[in-house]
């Protein structure tokens, strides 16, 4: 074997002390040397990891962004949420393919690059953005293109690429307490080291803190269940895959933000009795990676992070593990799976990641602004988070912003905040829909626009995308749809098959061949996934498209045969082969 | 009147069950003989939660109950209406997810897949058909691995660690393109460590992983499911022989209707079922005229036809216009046996090219002279692959077999004549 990769792979094996849990980093070192990941890899790996092949395979084959075939040396990935698409991501596709002259997923000849699709990648306020060899690269325009294609025909490494190219913006558009707020390092957990660790949690509580992940449950509650539990090797977990389409918030406190972040997993960590943290970093991210963990450096130096924090009996350090593309691994019990080097399949709950977490150890797993805002409360006091909130609801939320609007990015606003004033914020015009919570969440219709955002009524981890009058709603189901199926760990049988039916389905009304029947087997499917799959995914995957229906029948109406009954396949198309036979035999 | 607080019971479907705190609702209702289907759970290994099937509503939310620790006073229900419907639908999604081509299948009779869909009346694939691409592993001396029938329930993954200590298999891949993977260099079960004494060769529910020699060795109408609902005999694998029970005689035929019948892609062998009906066909003439019928020769319907009764699947365009001729003048539409409801044995070439099919029937086959590939403008076009009959028109009501025997014809053709809802006694009830 290639004496590089096999050197590549004694060190990675060496630096994770042989810990068969940190495969996927591993093989993520491997498939950004080799492009691919090698057979002789896969078995070198075995031998040292002690692991069977297939479940390296299983692994490779898991993740997006692993592979058994090179990919480019350039390997390029569009992403593809329907608000890219909003922003011409198909026009620069095509002009980037034409270009390069590859088709997409399929390696260009010569080996020099890829182009294909992924799902969202988290650039909603910038795009249409793609990933190049990992890296991020937003506003992309037909000049931009051209001298992306410059470089790569020019054969210039990505690293000596214009930095300014791979700049992302934070596009804060609306600060408040959170985004106002200038927190000293070191700051909350002085505050919080000084006191009883229950006097945080109390404070947590007091502040009505409920995780911002997208299920809202009340922070102080699951940091306590966590302390009860009988086991004392305790874990933090952070939850940074965002990977809910049109959401990007995370990537702004993990940009601008990320002492918050810390701290606040450390004062978690004060607070359960935990001595290690894990920021699970989405693929996407990669961006961020090197700025992390410089934070991280710096926070050790200062002696707010590692052993005996402050001098003080507190002991705490956190470590980067990133993800190869799987939008099921921000599902708690699917991240688990994955940190410990699995397939990120969602876990029989119970029991709860609080007793039965990382290594099976109780776990207290947050999102990014969870933490962010713990270590506000903490540091700026319960009262003043929970003043924050309109006509009763207490707190606010970081929305992201995105599609028709005339400033897309991040906004926090007070919980309580009517869909009409966050609209008003925004700049939006004449608009038909708002899709609050990203594809899982719910589509909004003007009739329903004084509802405010909260987490009992109008549920959303970040994700808030604007659609005018000018766009075709089922579009967004179609996009929305094809995700899901992507996406779908396999693991159910609702969601596994569910998802393809209803693809299938939304295909066929898409392009005319809808008939009654179809919209009664939607809404069957709806309810099957809906109440039988396993995890969050599947039990929402059928919402967009049956949702649509119900609030936009005029888009299937448009495009329906008004017919009980159409067939499931193109004729036409199906006997093409056999004519294209027949007709050589004849000549 | 003051009641002593019974501990450990909760109820399913109102009846109070016993339970040892830590057992999960599958297991209590087990002990106490009552039937939550599954495919999945089997009492030996851990739970996996992945089918589905047993989902009940628990204290009024919907929860797989092999997963579900029971609890005092939890009230389950299992046997309702809404249930039975979602658990068609998700026999309906495995059937169509797989190549599930019964009728040539080894485990036949005995699989559970195919048992809870008599169970639960399942006559129909409802959905589109995939057609996915899997592969067949013949490799193992003593072990066939059909990929084509895996459900994925990973008993055989759980019995090969958890007893066998040898992880054979495993799963790779991800949502649809999800497969089973072999542990062994080859990928084939032959390099593998498996032997045919495993606890993993005996544990598939389905056909999928399948002792070689041991298929059709049970006559049809004898296998364990043939007679017995997977609800009385409980998730059984061994072939277990039972005495066919006589033919069910149902009332005569009252009122005449007129009846079509035509067959597509099919072997003519439904029609000789129906002809099986012997001289009850005399009764049956009193009530029903035959128009269009391969038995008659008449070529075309009668516009006002009652019943049209359709064998075969659908290969080429003349079947098209034939279904839809057979649409228009019929007011209900029943599907006859395996070929019209999956495709049957004509799908065997689903999986392979069209031209490769033509070049093996009129350049390749044995003794052929002037080998030529058909090509006169009056033959009618070759679909790409053999369809089901309700992915071309719709179907009202579905006779599976193969074929499906003269006693569910009878039935079937009396219950529309007494202008009832057909429907299938179970021993009449076979994809086989
Ligand atoms: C399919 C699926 C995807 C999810 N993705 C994310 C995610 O990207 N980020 C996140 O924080 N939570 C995500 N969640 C929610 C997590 O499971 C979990 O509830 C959350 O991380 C808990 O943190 P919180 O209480 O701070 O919100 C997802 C849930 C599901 C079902
Ligand atoms: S619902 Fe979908 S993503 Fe979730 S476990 Fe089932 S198959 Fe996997
Ligand atoms: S008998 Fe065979 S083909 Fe039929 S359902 Fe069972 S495994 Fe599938
Ligand atoms: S081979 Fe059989 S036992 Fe194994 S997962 Fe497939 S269906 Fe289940
Ligand atoms: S179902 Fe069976 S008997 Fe009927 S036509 Fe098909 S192969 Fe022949
Ligand atoms: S038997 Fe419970 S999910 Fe399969």
């Amino acid at each position: 074997m290639n004496k590089a990769l096999a050197a590549l792979i004694h060190q990675q094996v060496k630096v994770y002390r042989g810990d068969a849990t940190y495969l996927l980093q591993i093989l993520r070192h491997i498939q950004f040397f080799c492009s691919h990941i090698p057979e002789q890899a896969i078995q070198l790996l075995s031998f040292e990891l002690k692991i069977s092949i297939p479940k390296i395979r299983a692994l490779i084959e898991f993740y997006h962004f692993l592979h058994y075939q090179p990919r480019g040396d350039y390997d390029i990935y569009i992403s593809d949420s329907i608000i890219d698409h909003m922003s011409g991501k198909n026009e620069i596709t095509s002009y980037l393919c034409e270009k390069l002259k590859v088709k997409l997923n399929q390696p260009r000849a010569d080996g020099r690059v890829t182009v294909a699709n992924t799902s969202c990648t988290g650039m909603s306020d910038q795009g249409p953005a793609v990933l190049v060899n990992g890296l991020a690269l937003t506003r992309l325009s037909r000049k931009k293109v051209g001298q992306m294609v410059a470089k790569i025909e020019g054969k210039i490494a990505v690293e000596a690429w214009p930095k300014s190219w791979f700049n992302v913006a934070d596009n804060i558009q609306s600060k408040g307490v959170l985004l106002n707020s200038e927190i000293k390092p070191g700051e909350a957990i002085k505050k919080a080291l000084a006191a009883d660790p229950h006097d945080s949690l109390t404070e947590i509580d007091k502040s009505g803190l409920r995780g911002c992940g997208g299920a809202g449950f009340k922070t102080a509650e699951k940091w306590k269940s966590c302390l009860l539990s009988d086991d004392n090797r305790r874990y933090v977990v952070c939850n940074a895959d965002e990977g809910e389409p049109g959401t990007f918030k995370d990537r702004v406190l993990l940009n601008s933000y990320a002492e918050q972040l810390i701290e606040g997993m450390t004062l978690c960590a004060y607070i359960i009795g935990a001595q290690k943290g894990i920021i699970y970093l989405r693929y996407e991210y990669q961006h961020l990676h090197k700025k992390l963990q410089e934070t991280l450096q710096t926070r050790r130096a200062a002696n707010l992070l590692g052993t005996h924090i402050l001098n003080t009996e507190l002991s705490f350090d956190i470590e980067i593990f990133m993800g190869a593309g799987s939008y099921v691994c921000g599902e708690e019990s699917a991240l688990l799976e994955s940190l410990e080097g699995r397939r990120a399949i969602p876990r029989i709950r119970p029991p709860y990641p609080v007793t039965h977490g990382y290594l099976g150890k109780p776990t207290v797993i947050n999102n990014v602004e969870t933490f962010c805002y713990a270590a506000l409360i903490i540091e700026k006091g319960a009262d003043n988070f929970a003043q924050q909130g309109l006509a009763g609801f207490s707190g606010c939320k970081i929305l992201s912003i995105s599609g028709d609007v005339e400033k897309a990015g991040i906004y926090e606003i007070p919980l309580g905040m009517p869909v009409k004033n966050v609209l008003n914020l925004c700049g939006a015009q004449s608009v038909q829909a708002v899709q609050v919570g990203g594809p899982s969440g719910a589509l909004i219709i003007p009739a329903e626009f004084s509802r405010v955002i909260s987490f009992d009524s109008l549920n959303t981890g970040g994700s808030f995308m604007v659609f005018n009058h000018s766009r075709d709603i089922l579009e967004n189901a179609l996009n929305f749809t094809h995700f899901f199926m992507q996406e779908s760990c396999g693991f159910c049988t609702p969601c596994r098959v569910g998802t393809k039916l209803i693809c299938d389905l939304a295909d066929k009304v898409a392009t005319g061949q809808g008939a009654r029947l179809d919209l009664d087997s939607i809404k069957q499917l709806n309810h099957v996934m809906n109440e039988m799959s396993h995890c969050g995914l599947g039990q929402r995957a059928a919402h967009p498209l049956l949702e649509t229906l119900e609030k936009f029948p005029e888009y299937f109406v448009k495009r329906m045969t008004d017919v009980e009954y159409q067939p499931s396949f193109d004729v036409e198309k199906s006997i093409q082969r056999a004519i294209d036979i027949v007709t050589i035999e004849s000549n | 009147m003051v009641m002593s607080k019974r501990s450990n019971t909760f109820t399913i479907d109102g009846r109070a069950i016993p339970f040892i705190v830590g057992e999960t609702v599958m297991q209590a209702a087990i002990k106490a003989n009552i039937y939550i289907p599954h495919l999945c759970f089997n009492p030996e290994f851990t739970p996996n939660g992945s089918c589905k099937l047993c989902t009940c509503d628990i204290n009024g939310r919907k929860k797989s109950s092999c997963c579900t620790e029971a609890q005092q006073d939890m009230q389950v229900n299992n046997e309702t209406h809404e249930l039975t419907g979602m658990r068609r639908t998700l026999v309906q999604m495995l059937f169509v997810e797989g190549n599930h081509y019964c009728p040539f299948c080894e485990r036949s009779g005995n699989c559970q897949l195919q048992a809870l869909a008599y169970d639960l009346g399942v006559t129909d694939l409802h959905f589109p058909q995939f057609t996915a691409h899997r592969n067949v592993d013949a490799s193992h001396p003593d072990l066939m691995l059909d990929l084509n029938r895996c459900i994925f329930c990973e008993l055989c993954i759980r019995s090969s660690t958890e007893v066998d200590h040898k992880d054979i298999f495993t799963i790779a891949g991800r949502g649809i393109n999800k497969r089973l993977a072999i542990n062994s260099k080859s990928g084939l079960l032959k390099d593998s460590t498996m032997k045919v004494t495993d606890k993993s060769a005996h544990i598939c529910p389905v056909g999928c992983i399948i002792i070689k020699g041991e298929g059709f060795k049970t006559p049809i109408g004898e296998r364990l499911y043939d007679q017995h609902s997977i609800r009385d005999v409980g998730n059984l694998r061994p072939d277990s022989a039972v005495k066919a029970t006589t033919p069910m005689q149902a009332e005569k035929p009252k009122k005449k209707l007129k009846l079509a019948t035509c067959s597509l892609a099919g072997c003519f062998g439904c029609h000789m079922s129906f002809l099986d009906m012997d001289e009850r066909l005399i009764e049956l003439l009193d009530r029903v005229e035959l128009s269009r019928s391969p038995l008659n020769d008449i070529k075309t319907c009668a516009p006002d036809c009652d019943l049209g009764l359709i064998e075969g699947g659908v290969c080429n365009t003349e079947n098209i216009a034939v279904l839809k001729h057979f649409r228009e003048s019929c007011k209900i539409i029943i599907a006859v046996g395996s070929c019209a409801i999956n495709g049957g044995v004509p799908s065997l070439r689903n999986n392979i090219d069209v031209k490769d099919c033509l070049d093996e029937a009129y350049l390749n086959g044995i003794g052929l002279v002037n080998p030529k590939i058909p090509s006169d403008k009056e033959l009618p076009y070759l679909l790409e692959k053999v369809y089901p009959i309700h992915e071309v028109i719709k179907v009202d009501y579905f006779l599976p077999g193969c074929p499906p025997p003269a006693d569910a014809f009878w039935k079937i053709l009396n219950d529309l004549l007494d202008g009832k809802e057909p429907e299938l006694p179970y021993n009449l009830l076979h994809f086989d």
